[in-house]
């Protein structure tokens, strides 16, 4: 096994990657001085893999809506017992999540970490569903749904993603409905389990107070050797328009609160990093505390300082999302397309640009200071395709030309959707 | 790790934590001050306006502008309650000069913002700047508004409400909506230059070396004020009602929420917080195994402690048909920690993840400085390991004594208008 040492040559820092002969592809890096430590044990695997075959396969499955979500809520029961009892040995706290395109297992501590680390690499390994535990799961995950469909953030940008997507799986809710999950089971669970839990499809991040010898060696002992079976995922055809450019929907809100995203053409590897960086220092000059549209909006009160942006990025889909709290949504709607426009026009200020890339900089750095934060960086990283630091590297390779070519050429008037959400008493 | 405080001036402390693996820096100032209705939202307004512009940065924009160009170093201001205390302040972090592209001064850059922010306020004839002000103020009244929409957040705010009502803990840090919009710019000044002159004010500054800079900026500023600090108390047990209240709103929710509260004379907090972790702090906790794993009768039920009110709060979202089943249960398993019903391997568990807890206490500049501040406030400045050693001590018959020394005071339950057609 050839240990690949990853430096950032900006910063300085690294950390090692390892592909396992177990199919596995494996980061660590040693934090010295801090004494936690965070481990995530990842498959590529999220609400959009409704449909997939293997090599060998014929056709196509397609399974029910948030299966993903509740495999991983499955999968903390061992045959013996619950998974949190092991941790509980260890002083470890376990958790895990499922977002549109990975399902995550993690745990955090600060003692016992290889202990830790076998029981997370045994119980991901090692599925154990029955119909009693599938029909008592239901009744959680009904409650999680019903939680989250009386959160207006939740709401208000699923609203958005129905009206932007009009086929990808994207736009499903993560977790599904409560007449999706019926149709759950045990054998589906264990279809997708031995589909997409297969290690050639999975990754190891772990970072803090550790050694990478040990984690190794505890490697060794614990992965089972996968066979790589040719996973392929399929999503259908998605064209570049949106379903519809407005959406509302009433709740018990005490502000309104609204997303406004401009769905972009989707990316991958290193091009998607490219362009999500370039996204990045676009929806930050547009929203930038210092840019006359933030002030006169700001200053009108038609937002408050929620105001924010975000690029939102992954397998076949990619979008930037304004959002914040405003009784007038339409009209930060329009005052964010004039801006657009006038950028458009006017070209950007190399002294803005500079400024904002600077700011990008820190925040990097500033993630660099933090184990949680590396770890997930170090996964993140790599289901994207692309090396923890090249964020890093792109950006001080970034010009101002990049980031106008952006704008001009994804954020376009036709390709955007307003939601909202207001108070029932509207 | 090298951890140091010293007064400056009266009530007013600088704790200093050096750690070199840090990569950023960071100064975090505490106004400390007795919670009032009539003085919450001024005081939150005046402190809220340090971060919208100073004296030399006279705009959201310009101050914003030379943040970003400081590596997009991160100021801000905060309000928040504990017990009857309403704590201010600002806070300010940034990378260090090592990582700065050309060795640039950004540890005195952010002091000299930092100190414009606090003690040369961009104000003109008694008042905050107008704009500044406004900005502030919408913020905080769409605040206000806002804590509906996160209904969680929302239930276990009426519900202490209710649990301490008539105790300064029954108010919101922020002031209620009718007082926030009626403060004027001038009396948010005032109310800021009181805070100035008669809170208790913590520092901590945190950063990967020694910057001397930072407490002499501190220190001479002070000195120029003219403080007559006032003490605040910490921690007041709030009495316990003679009959359990329940208070419901109806709201247009798919899922219901409730929130129990108990409350306690007893002063052992090591047992109170290993008890609070074997109920409902974890998930192999007896909450957590019983009314969610058991009965799937939820997605969450845990419960934390109100240390600073002698109090314990449960909370749930439930399907309405099952709330008594689920208030039965919970009520249930706190009857089995006053039974004595602890296993070796619960309470061991519980040490175990406190243990855990403990021990990261550092990794964070935040961590840091929110453990020894809450020490302050305690009266008791003891480090993290000697607080473990302080849990070791527990015995089982301690928690079950604390156990039973919790009453039920108060239900607060978020009911679904759904559930009445």
């Amino acid at each position: 096994m050839e240990k690949n040492i990853l430096t950032s040559p900006v910063t300085g820092d690294s950390c090692i990657h390892v592909k396992h002969k177990s199919g596995l592809d494996i980061y660590i890096c040693e934090m010295p001085g801090f004494s936690s430590v965070e481990a995530l044990f990842g498959t590529k695997y999220g609400s959009v893999n409704t449909m997939f075959r293997m090599r060998d396969d014929k056709d196509y499955t397609t399974v029910p809506e948030g299966i993903a979500h509740f495999l991983e809520h499955k999968l903390f029961e061992n045959e013996d017992c619950d998974v949190f009892e092991l941790y509980a040995k260890t002083g470890a706290c376990g958790n895990a999540f499922t977002s549109f395109d990975k399902t995550c297992y993690l745990f955090s501590c600060s003692k016992n970490y290889q202990e830790s680390l076998k029981i997370l690499l045994d119980f991901v390994q090692k599925p154990y569903f029955t119909k009693e535990s599938v029909d008592k799961e239901q009744g959680i995950i009904g409650q999680e749904i019903k939680m989250t469909n009386d959160n207006p953030e939740w709401r208000v940008f699923f609203n958005m993603l129905r009206c932007m997507y009009h086929n990808h799986p994207v736009k499903i809710d993560i977790a599904g409905t409560v007449e999706s999950i019926a149709e759950i089971d045990a054998d589906l669970l264990y279809k997708c389990y031995y589909t997409f839990y297969n290690l050639n499809n999975m990754v190891l991040s772990v970072a803090g107070n550790i050694t990478a010898d040990e984690v190794l060696a505890i490697c060794d002992e614990c992965l089972k050797p996968c066979e790589d079976k040719g996973l392929e995922s399929v999503f259908p055809d998605e064209p570049e328009t949106i379903v519809q450019s407005e959406i509302y929907e009433k709740q018990e809100v005490g502000t309104p609160i609204f997303h406004i995203g401009y769905k972009c053409r989707p990316a991958s590897g290193e091009e998607r990093l490219r362009k999500s960086m370039a996204a990045s220092v676009a929806s930050s000059l547009l929203t930038d505390a210092s840019s006359e549209m933030f002030r006169r909006l700001l200053i009108e009160g038609t937002i408050n300082s929620s105001f924010g942006s975000e690029v939102f990025v992954g397998d076949g889909f990619f979008s930037v999302i304004f959002s914040g709290e405003s009784a007038d949504p339409e009209k930060v709607r329009d005052s964010l397309c004039e801006e657009v426009d006038r950028i458009v026009r006017e070209g950007i200020s190399e002294k803005d640009f500079q400024r904002i890339r600077k700011s990008a900089y820190g925040l990097m750095v500033r993630d660099l200071n933090n184990v949680e934060s590396v770890a997930n960086l170090m996964i993140n990283s790599h289901m994207e395709g692309v090396s923890p630091y090249d964020a890093v590297n792109v950006l001080s390779e970034m010009k101002c030309s990049d980031v106008y070519e952006f704008i001009r050429s994804e954020l376009c008037r036709d390709r955007l959707v307003l939601s909202v959400i207001e108070g029932t008493d509207k | 790790m090298n951890c140091s405080r010293k007064e400056i001036a009266a009530n007013v402390g600088f704790s200093t934590i050096i750690d070199p693996k840090f990569k950023t820096a960071s100064l975090t100032l505490r106004f400390i001050t007795k919670l009032d209705s009539r003085t919450a939202a001024p005081n939150s307004l005046g402190v809220g306006t340090l971060s919208a512009s100073n004296s030399r940065l006279t705009t959201l924009a310009r101050l914003n502008e030379r943040l970003s160009s400081l590596y997009g170093a991160a100021l801000s201001t905060f309000t928040r309650k504990r017990g009857d205390v309403q704590i201010l302040g600002l806070t300010a972090s940034w990378i260090t000069r090592r990582y700065a592209f050309d060795g640039e001064n950004v540890d005195s850059e952010m002091l000299a913002i930092i100190r414009d922010c606090l003690f040369a306020p961009n104000v003109k004839d008694g008042e905050f700047d107008a704009e500044s002000f406004a900005i502030t103020k919408k913020d905080l009244l769409d605040r206000i508004d806002s804590e509906l929409n996160n209904k969680r957040g929302y239930a276990l705010s009426r519900a202490a409400e209710i649990a301490f009502r008539g105790e300064p803990a029954e108010f919101s840090c922020y002031g209620t909506k009718e007082a926030a919009a009626a403060v004027t710019s001038a009396e948010a000044y005032e109310a800021y230059k009181e805070l100035i002159r008669t809170s208790r004010i913590e520092i901590f500054y945190i950063a990967p070396e020694e910057n001397p800079e930072a407490e002499e900026m501190l220190r001479s500023c002070i000195s120029e004020l003219d403080r007559q600090p006032q003490d605040c108390v910490f921690r007041s047990k709030s009495p316990v009602r003679e009959k359990v209240e329940e208070v419901s709103d109806k709201f247009d929710v798919l899922q219901c929420k409730m929130v129990m509260n108990f409350k306690s004379d007893s002063d052992d907090m090591a047992a109170m917080k290993l008890l609070s972790t074997i109920f409902g702090e974890t998930p192999v906790s007896k909450l957590f195994m019983n009314v969610r794993e058991k009965l799937s009768l939820c997605y969450y039920c845990a419960c934390r402690t109100v240390a600073s009110k002698g109090a314990l709060m449960v909370d749930i979202g439930v399907e309405h048909a099952n709330i008594d089943k689920a208030r039965d249960e919970i009520l249930r398993q706190l009857d089995e920690i006053r039974n004595g019903n602890i296993t070796d391997e619960e309470l061991q568990s519980a040490m175990m993840s406190l243990d855990n807890a403990l021990t990261q206490i550092g990794d964070t500049p935040s961590s840091y400085s929110g453990w020894y501040f809450e020490r302050l406030c305690d009266g008791k400045m003891v480090t993290p390991m000697e607080q473990l050693e302080l849990y070791k001590n527990v015995t089982k018959e301690r928690i079950i004594e604390a156990a039973g020394t919790l009453t039920l005071d108060s239900v607060y339950l978020m009911l679904s208008k759904e559930a009445d057609k």
